[in-house]
């Protein structure tokens, strides 16, 4: 049976029964699809599992649907509209296919839903996880190292807002689109970076977080109307990131730099895939952080060894970038790109002219980069200072570990390297370094 | 009375609850389990049956059936959701087997019975009332 196939088929059969039950009615269309998974759970295990395990999942779901519209009143004026759904004609090959377009639409409406702007922003990632992804509050609790209660409070607020502000369940048109898939495209990027980032929650899941953002893109990129340039350019930022995601840690949960990593493990299809849609992105006039991003991404993707990374090209990208976005966050990123291309020292003016610099002073990544610039000049003292202060800020075990190994690199170069060096340089003696020294 | 050896004993599922707040991916992973389970059993010639049990259901009480309940069964710790049937060595094998019953971890339970063999006595009585159907019938 395929992987995550109850997963999926629950996101695609609540968008489509919420859109007959009426928006109002989200719990209901969640509760009928649990119900109809569970019988699955109840049953397959005795007799097999059906030929066709969607099929079997959608009528028991419409079944179940069914019997509640008839049960309950207020649905007494759609039952026709929903018995239609349920029952369709015994159909030609066309009919289905048109069935296949409407189900995607819905999950369509469903993301301009879960991404309307009356929903809060930290509220709209759980909705479309919970809703279209068929995650449990638990997972995604577990995906951002939150409880399970916190994240049920959050769904259920979003819930009411949904139903208070009567958000109609369509795609919307005209001027509207345009504004409203900007929403849901920075949602996306939102939960495709919860998965990326390398810190916090569990890791299995949070790989699944990337890997359901890139399913939903990839829904929205193919439809006419998430069908833009800048669509493509999430996407492909999403796939040429993506496809280098199980690389970055070792077999030992140990973080590797881009320099250590096997180029050969990274996912070869996804690559192609993301220059794709990089290509696609290219199709309009407009140039958006996310052509920047997935542009910076495919160097890297294009180049067959580290050494021969087109630094140049990425700075170039990174100053087109820290234009449209003025976090210090993207600056401390470009800091890096200018020591690959000018050197350590420029690399450390361009930190120390990062604007609202202080914003990063709790982020354990401003003193790792800090370190890495002095350590390549063989400050290994000043370096030192900075792995111990990033050390102090940083959170995970896996970006614990690794501070620990480059601070001990440090500290292994004798303490009082710098002034030996500047000794042994003035004598000019080859013989005065021991072994031990040496190591 | 025969020996312990291939004795059926019955694993009665108890709890019809347990998977309600699974997520769709924890309930695909616990049914390919679940199903592994009984399919394995099944191979090895221990499993002789088991089927699941739909959740409505009449409870029937009272002189002569006079009280007909609506069962508690869709939401209860209590109620039975399937069966197997085992044909197996001892008590403790069926035990054993029931130990990798995948719902425990949700709160499921399972009871272990074994099947009563027949009483030879009432085998006994059993042939002579028929035999003495037979001589009725050929007189």
């Amino acid at each position: 049976m395929v992987e995550h196939l109850f997963r999926h088929e629950a996101g695609k059969m609540i968008s489509t029964l919420t859109r007959l039950f009426g928006i109002g009615h989200l719990n209901l269309a969640e509760d009928v699809v649990q119900e109809a998974l569970a019988r699955a759970l109840q049953t397959w295990p005795y007799y097999g599992i059906p030929r066709n395990p969607s099929a079997w999942i959608t009528q028991v779901a419409k079944n179940l649907a069914l019997d509640l519209i008839r049960r309950d009143k207020v649905f007494r004026n759609k039952e026709i509209e929903i018995a239609n759904f349920m029952e369709p004609p015994n159909s030609a090959r066309s009919e289905s296919l048109s069935l296949d377009g409407e189900i995607k639409d819905d999950r369509l409406r469903m993301m301009f839903v879960c991404c309307h702007p009356v929903v809060p922003q930290e509220a709209q990632v759980a909705l479309a996880l919970k809703t279209l992804c068929g995650f449990s509050p638990a997972e995604i609790g577990r995906a951002f190292l939150t409880s399970e209660a916190a994240i049920a409070k959050r769904l259920t607020r979003a819930r009411q807002k949904i139903r208070g502000a009567r958000i109609p369940f369509e795609i919307p048109a005209g001027r509207e689109i345009s504004q409203r898939l900007d929403g849901v495209l920075q949602t996306l990027y939102q939960l495709f970076n919860e998965g990326y980032k390398a810190s916090g929650g569990e890791k299995l899941i949070r790989e699944e977080l990337c890997h359901e953002a890139i399913r939903l893109a990839a829904l929205l990129a193919e439809h006419p109307a998430g069908n833009q340039p800048r669509t493509h350019a999430l996407l492909a930022l999403m796939l040429l990131n993506g496809a280098r995601l199980l690389t970055r840690i070792d077999g030992a949960g140990n973080i590797l730099r881009l320099q250590d990593q096997d180029r050969a493990d990274w996912n070869g299809p996804m690559i192609a895939r993301g220059f794709f849609h990089l290509a696609q992105s290219a199709a309009g006039d407009e140039l958006n952080e996310y052509h920047l991003q997935a542009g910076i991404a495919a160097c890297h993707c294009a180049a067959k060894d580290y050494p021969s990374t087109d630094w140049p090209q990425i700075l170039s990208l990174y100053d087109r970038l820290t234009e449209l976005n003025d976090s210090p966050v993207v600056a401390l990123n470009r800091a890096v790109a200018v020591a690959n291309v000018h050197g350590p020292r420029a690399g450390i003016e361009a930190v120390e002219s990062i604007r609202h610099r202080e914003k990063l002073n709790s982020y354990y990544l401003l003193y790792a980069v800090l370190g890495e610039f002095e350590m390549q000049l063989n400050h290994h003292q000043a370096a030192a200072g900075y792995f111990r202060e990033s050390l102090k800020r940083a959170d995970i075990a896996s970006e614990q570990m690794f501070l620990s190994k480059r601070l001990r690199a440090c500290e292994e170069q004798n303490p009082h390297a710098d002034e030996v060096r500047n000794v042994r340089s003035s004598v000019r003696s080859s013989v005065s370094a021991s072994p031990a020294q040496r190591q | 009375m025969s020996t312990e050896s291939n004795t059926s004993y019955l694993l009665l599922f108890r709890g019809t609850n347990w998977h309600r707040d699974l997520s769709p991916e924890e309930i695909q992973t616990v049914m390919n389990q679940w199903r592994g389970w009984f399919d394995r059993l099944t191979e090895q010639g221990k499993a002789k049956a088991g089927q699941p049990l739909m959740n409505e259901g009449k409870i029937v009480s009272g002189k002569n059936g006079r009280v007909v309940a609506d069962g508690p069964f869709a939401e209860s710790k209590e109620a039975i959701g399937g069966y197997f049937l085992l044909q197996v060595n001892s008590l403790d094998e069926a035990v054993a087997i029931a130990k990798d019953c995948r719902g425990l971890a949700y709160g499921a339970t399972v009871e272990v019975r074994p099947v009563a063999p027949e009483c030879p006595l009432a085998e006994n009585a059993r042939q002579a009332a028929t035999q003495e159907r037979f001589a009725h019938a050929g007189a």
